[in-house]
């Protein structure tokens, strides 16, 4: 019975370690971003993130250049790990609730992720902006709080039907997906269209994510002789997939979403078995757009080199600073009215006009293919 | 292809990577068979071989042995996780040796979490490239592909299993081992150093583990810090599918296992494939506990 005693003493003690810690930091805005930082999608995460902080920077400055004490709302980012774990993403979102000095989140990165985290969000009237969820289902919740810049795949999933189907000229396909939101989810609606405009679906298989061995799926793939496999997912199973099918002399072109058009994909699967892959991604090469100039040569400077999806970091957090800015109070409410209050944001990823739902109507989707180990932005889907 | 291509196809890739299932499994049956403890840790030392297996040929291909440099990669790559192996022993499971038999198999999945973070740490979280260790080259026997690779891979595994089976049927101290296996106390009372014999297990166990993990690495050609879980949850499974505690049993559960995956996965549902390999666990723990080759253990009276 002695040790009972313990326990409130210790419940008390972080209680008040936990109350000390915040103490000195709530004079500051925090906007939080939520992706995975660590394990095998770490890159993309922190590429995000990066872009959210960027774009903080950039506004601390502004406010410290204008007289002090004018509107100089200083900004702090807090960035999350979620692991890309729905279960981890959830106690991400706990976090950002629980703490007052956040007022919005940039995040999550994986559809699977944003999606448990949303109802989070949403209970706490705390708005959230996922610069890269892309599954359609996610603004169908009904969730006031709920925003979103990217471009959803049954956009993407289409477009890049369109493209394989109508350019390329491909007749039979393979699809396979990772069994996750966003894979299956791009999959399916790549499966819709592609069939819809005639082309032959020989089979669509699902793989688990964190495995490595996909040889036995693409020696059954191989005798059925596809023009082109189609790929729902995200780079680290990408890579392997096409390098175990290149091993098997499956000859297929190779086409991907969002999730494998980035830089490490053609690390991960090597630059001569990565040429020629497609992949459809959300917005076009930042690199082609000149109100973009200055935020790559910032991003360049402070980060290295650009991320696929630093630029939608930045722009989501940009709106969020904006809407923090203009709110007629400090406060999640005052926010979330404010944000809807914005008619137009001007960003580098283009126009953001949120429709009702939370979803941007700008939907741009670029396709890309590897062309001399680097990703080539081909040009803007149909 | 005719589905018989197919068939030898996916038989030929279960081979590969049931070779190095079953060089794990080793470790788990050895470890399992001489001290009765499940080491879960085994996994993350076939992870850390993958990575000191990186860095021992990145390191080793810019110096004269460039030529030679798979022998080695190889045996540097087996000392050092020997080495780890035998740390992991000394300091975390013979303090315990006299405990409940929980307390280690707690202290094993602490180690597993403390391997994983700190292979994380320290070689980042990101997925490695892992560069070819060797020109690949393609023999196609009637449409069905292999690599010299797998060749490699199948014929090291084979080497290394010979290997182990001489020096546990041949040697003093593999006698010792076996002695060890039947009855613990009285081999010790027959002057058998049951410290030391441990410590061999976990070595061997280790040094295999570890040329595993460096020819998964080669194989599968990216690695990343929590690929010990599954490889070494899927040889935990071998090691039981052939009785653990069983050393040739380790070998063909291993081999059994990979086959019996492949097929099921290209044959049934590719997305099941993890689902069908831990069935048999399930399956082989249910009707058949002691294995396909463990004896009948006899209950004293």
């Amino acid at each position: 019975m002695k040790s009972n005693f313990y326990i409130p003493g210790l419940v008390l003690a972080i209680i008040f370690i936990g109350c000390d810690g915040t103490s000195d930091t709530a004079s500051k805005i925090k906007i939080g971003c939520a992706a995975p930082l660590t394990g095998d999608q770490a890159t993309i995460g922190i590429d995000m993130c990066n872009g959210v902080e960027l774009a903080i920077l950039q506004a601390n400055d502004l406010a410290a250049q204008m007289t002090p004490g004018a509107t100089g709302i200083e900004f702090a980012i807090s960035r999350q790990d979620d692991q890309h774990n729905p279960a981890q993403a959830v106690n991400v979102a706990k976090k950002f609730v629980s703490e007052p000095a956040v007022l919005a989140v940039v995040g999550h990165f994986n559809s699977s992720c944003t999606k448990p985290s949303s109802a989070v969000y949403n209970e706490a009237g705390l708005v959230q902006i996922t610069p890269a969820s892309t599954n359609p289902e996610l603004s169908k919740q009904g969730f006031a709080t709920f925003f979103r810049t990217a471009a959803t795949d049954d956009v993407q999933g289409p477009k890049g039907a369109v493209f394989a189907v109508k350019k390329l000229g491909i007749k039979k396909i393979y699809v396979i997906d990772d069994k996750t939101t966003y894979g299956k989810g791009l999959a399916d609606e790549f499966e819709k269209e592609a069939r819809k405009l005639g082309a032959e679906i020989l089979g669509h298989e699902g793989i688990t994510q964190g495995d490595k061995d996909f040889t036995p799926l693409l020696t059954k793939v191989k005798p059925l002789a596809p023009d082109l496999i189609y790929y729902g997912g995200i780079y680290p199973e990408g890579a392997l997939l096409l390098r175990q099918a290149r091993s098997l002399d499956v000859k297929a072109a190779f086409m991907g979403g969002d999730g494998i058009a980035t830089p490490v994909f053609i690390k991960l699967a090597t630059p001569e078995i990565a040429e020629g892959t497609y992949a459809t991604m959300v917005g076009g090469d930042m690199h082609q757009v000149p109100a973009a100039a200055s935020f790559i040569r910032d991003y360049e400077a402070k980060f290295g080199v650009l991320g696929q999806w630093s630029a939608y970091g930045f722009d989501s957090a940009n709106v969020l600073i904006q809407s923090i800015q203009k709110a007629a109070t400090q406060d999640r409410p005052a926010v979330l009215k404010s944000i809807r209050e914005i008619p137009k944001f001007q960003g580098i990823t283009g126009d953001i006009v949120f429709d009702a739902k939370g979803d941007n109507q700008n939907q741009f989707i670029g396709i890309f293919q590897v062309k001399n180990g680097k990703l080539a932005y081909i040009g803007s889907a149909e | 292809m005719t589905p018989f291509d197919v068939f030898f196809q996916q038989l030929v890739n279960g081979l590969t990577i049931g070779m190095i299932y079953a060089l794990i499994a080793l470790g788990y049956t050895m470890v399992y068979g001489i001290a009765q403890l499940i080491n879960f840790a085994h996994g993350e030392v076939f992870m850390v071989g993958a990575y000191l297996g990186l860095f021992f040929y990145t390191v080793l291909n810019h110096t004269v042995l460039a030529s030679w440099i798979l022998i080695p990669t190889f045996v540097a790559t087996m000392i050092a996780t020997a080495a780890l192996g035998y740390l992991i022993e000394r300091l975390a499971y013979r303090p315990l040796r006299d405990a409940p038999r929980l307390a280690p198999l707690i202290v094993a999945i602490g180690i597993s979490f403390l391997l994983q973070n700190a292979v994380m740490l320290i070689a980042g979280p990101s997925d490695k490239s892992f560069p070819s260790i060797l020109e690949i080259k393609k023999y196609t026997f009637s449409h069905v592909t292999i690599t010299n690779l797998q060749i490699l891979i199948t014929v090291v595994s084979l080497m290394l299993m010979m290997a182990l089976h001489f020096f546990v049927k041949h040697t003093r101290t593999g006698k010792a081992m076996r002695a060890l296996a039947d009855d613990r106390q009285a081999a010790s009372l027959m002057g058998i150093d049951v410290n030391f014999v441990i410590a061999v297990a976990f070595v061997i166990g280790s040094a295999l583990a570890g040329a595993g993990g460096l020819m998964f690495g080669a194989y599968y050609s990216t690695i990343n810090f929590h690929d010990g879980y599954l490889a070494g949850m899927k040889a935990f499974t071998a090691a039981v599918l052939g009785g653990i505690g069983n050393i040739p049993g380790a070998m063909v559960g291993g081999v059994l296992l990979g086959v019996f995956e492949g097929l099921a996965a290209g044959y049934l549902s590719s997305q099941w494939k993890n689902v069908f390999a831990f069935l048999i666990l399930i399956l082989i723990l249910l009707f058949r506990p002691t294995g396909l080759f463990g004896a009948r253990v006899v209950k004293k009276v």
